[in-house]
């Protein structure tokens, strides 16, 4: 494999300020990341106070509820991180489809658990293998690929959902919501996953291959790149996340026709929120654990201060702009 | 001194260009009105009484809300941007319709006022801070959901009648006579004859249109690309209020989210009427009537009764396939 110097954009620094000052005026900057922790951190203050439930509490109940979005957001990362239009606006519909057709799969637990992933990974495969070949083969431009697309995996739901008549399976019902030292497994496992996509990113010629895309396509493809192959991968991975989380969810809070809806917005916030370009080239994990937190915390704060649902959706775009605007999400920042 | 821009006719510069007219661009042109006139076929195929003035207008008048609509998507992918809030804008339109129009216009007004302010203002986010466009617009469509719902939380209220009069007008009749055109037809044309004259014909016009296709030259020519960018987003918001009270005269009441797939129907509109996204090209008839074809979808797939499961489904296929057509016309284009 060609060794690219398409390394993640934060870490090929030009030359190091010498001054304190300007090492506390630039660290941020290098760190897009941060801001996402810092505002969590914020909104885990906020939250504290109001809710009066403790600072530990709010977190230890906030981190059993984060994984569902930061897995999500990872395979929309990735996806984004490719940069030239890409995106997956169709991870909202595998997810619910995903959540269905397992907990079917499952069937109160007379089935089998891991019947049911496989399902579910099978639906992944199988709509980014549709996405592939609208993006790739037909040209349609990403966004209206994975939109349409969307509507036809929600027409499977549906239908689906018509003949539905099974509970989630209990085993996999109390292991979504069980603990360990009062840390949720899924949280922790979670960690774990972003740890390894961080790795595959940063560190893998796959992950070098998306971010080079990313960069500028055409230096990618001059450098014997399989352009397409990487592609393909990157919705796969994004989709199959999606389906995976959709298992879960649909086993955490039972299957609904809106239970991806969602994560269309928010999927794609938290990747922006974390540090990554939303023009690709530049991803970062860590920022997807911290904006996740910030979301689920924001959300949490505004139900104990008693805002309506209507409301809450008002804040978090306001809330979403207004990080960007602070931020940014240019290039050469 | 800003440099003056003609306003120049692109298509005449294009088949003047020597090169003698080529089959598959002839098809690219025409793709939009093909596919419009395939659905019709098939709607009228199904149904024959679609072949009269009150069918054609039964057909296309639900439509009307979605032509806006996609000209005020044009304005915006024209200078390179999309907007992804476009559903919900709309709905928010529909609500504060709904609610205040009847009991309190001027109060309602102001609303409308308001939310094309806000609207402008993603317009100097995307220019000045350089937040892409699909970020703000999508921040922006949690505000128009939220706003919506907190002011009509249940679709209803009253559209004023005017408004429902209007969207259900069949055709222009005095007492003596009538014009054996379906009214439809009459606001798409005026709707794209409108949209024509302010994109293409106005020499602002092509300070807008090369906010899209060349911002460096503009700003080098002494224009502001802010103040450019601006002007096509206060088009667009003012088309998608249109668009909102057409909606509201059609459904004869306020609904936050029933717009919700005009973000899609609306882009799929553009790029079928020849749009790109990387902006520059300014295709308001083909917006036009992209919309039409993209609407007769879904009165052909309830014609045909399709289940209301799988009308969704169908309704996906069909934009990738039509989609795909245009993508295929563009490249042998180039």
């Amino acid at each position: 494999m060609i060794r690219t110097t398409a390394t993640a954009g934060s870490t090929g620094q030009p030359q190091a300020p010498r001054s304190w000052r300007g090492i506390i005026r630039d660290w941020p900057s290098r760190r897009p990341w941060i801001w996402s922790y810092i505002a969590a951190l914020a909104t885990w203050i906020a939250v504290s106070f109001v809710a009066g439930r403790g600072f530990g509490g709010t977190l230890t109940s906030t981190f059993g509820l984060v994984p569902f979005l930061v897995l999500v957001g990872i395979g929309q990362m990735v996806v984004i991180t490719l940069g030239n239009g890409n995106i997956d606006l169709s991870l909202p519909n595998t997810l619910t489809l995903a959540a269905y057709v397992s907990t079917g799969v499952m069937a109160n637990g007379k089935g089998s658990v891991v019947l049911g992933f496989l399902a579910a990974i099978a639906i992944g495969l199988v709509v980014a293998a549709i996405n592939s070949f609208v993006i790739l083969a037909l040209r349609v431009p990403p966004i209206i690929a994975t939109l349409s697309v969307g509507l036809i995996i929600q027409s499977a739901v549906l239908v689906d959902s018509g003949s539905m008549t099974a509970d989630p399976d209990p085993g996999l019902v109390s292991f979504t919501s069980s603990r360990v030292l009062g840390l949720s497994v899924l949280g922790l496992i979670c960690i774990v996953v972003a740890v390894g996509a961080g790795f595959v990113l940063m560190r893998t010629s796959f992950g070098r291959s998306v971010q080079a895309i990313g960069q500028k396509v055409q230096a990618a493809r001059l450098t014997g790149l399989r352009v397409r192959t990487v592609i393909v991968a990157s919705y796969v991975i994004a989709a199959v996340f999606a389906a995976i989380t959709g298992v879960l969810l649909g086993a955490f809070s039972s299957p609904s026709l809106d239970l991806g809806s969602p994560y269309l917005l928010n999927s794609i916030a938290v990747v922006v929120l974390g540090g990554s370009l939303i023009a690709g080239g530049r991803s970062n994990v860590a920022g997807i654990w911290g904006s996740s937190l910030f979301f689920l915390l924001l959300e949490t704060l505004l139900e104990v201060m008693g805002a309506s649902v209507a409301a809450q959706d008002v804040v978090q775009g306001v809330l979403i702009v207004l990080v960007l605007v602070l931020v940014g999400n240019r290039r050469n920042e | 001194m800003a440099v003056k821009l003609e306003a120049r006719r692109p298509r005449a510069v294009v088949l003047g260009g020597g090169r003698g007219v080529r089959p598959l661009w002839i098809l690219g042109q025409a793709l939009p009105g093909l596919a419009l006139i395939a659905m019709f076929i098939v709607c009228a195929v199904i149904e024959p009484d679609v072949l009269s003035i009150n069918g054609v207008g039964l057909l296309l008048s639900p439509a009307i809300p979605l032509v806006l609509a996609a000209v005020s998507q044009m304005f915006i992918i024209t200078v390179g941007d999309i907007d992804l809030g476009n559903g919900y804008l709309i709905g928010l339109v529909t609500a504060v319709v709904a609610v205040q129009m009847v009991s309190h216009p001027l109060l309602a007004v102001a609303m409308l006022a308001g939310i094309a302010v806000v609207y402008v203002g993603q317009a100097v986010l995307v220019q000045t801070r350089g937040i892409p466009s699909i970020i703000v617009t999508l921040g922006a469509s949690f505000v128009w959901l939220g706003l919506g719902l907190s002011l009509l939380p249940t679709p209803g209220g009253t559209a004023p009648g005017w408004l429902v009069t209007l969207m259900n007008l069949k055709m222009l009749q005095t007492n003596r006579y009538e014009l054996p055109v379906p009214m439809s037809l009459i606001l798409a044309a005026l709707i794209g004859t409108a949209a024509y004259l302010v994109i293409i014909r106005l020499p602002y016009g092509a300070v807008i249109r090369a906010v899209g296709s060349n911002p460096d030259a503009l700003r080098r020519a002494g224009w502001s690309v802010l103040k450019a960018r601006m002007a096509a987003y206060a088009f667009a918001a003012l088309f998608a209020i249109l668009a909102g009270l057409a909606l509201s005269g059609v459904i004869s009441a306020g609904d936050p989210t029933t717009s919700a797939n005009y973000t899609l129907l609306t882009v799929a509109s553009v790029i079928l009427g020849g749009g790109q996204f990387s902006g520059g090209r300014a295709v308001p008839f083909g917006a036009v009537i992209g919309a039409l074809a993209i609407s007769l979808v879904t009165s052909m797939l309830s014609l045909l009764n399709v289940s209301s499961s799988y009308q969704t489904g169908v309704q996906g296929v069909v934009l990738i396939l039509v989609l795909a057509g245009r993508v295929l016309t563009e490249r042998s284009d180039s």
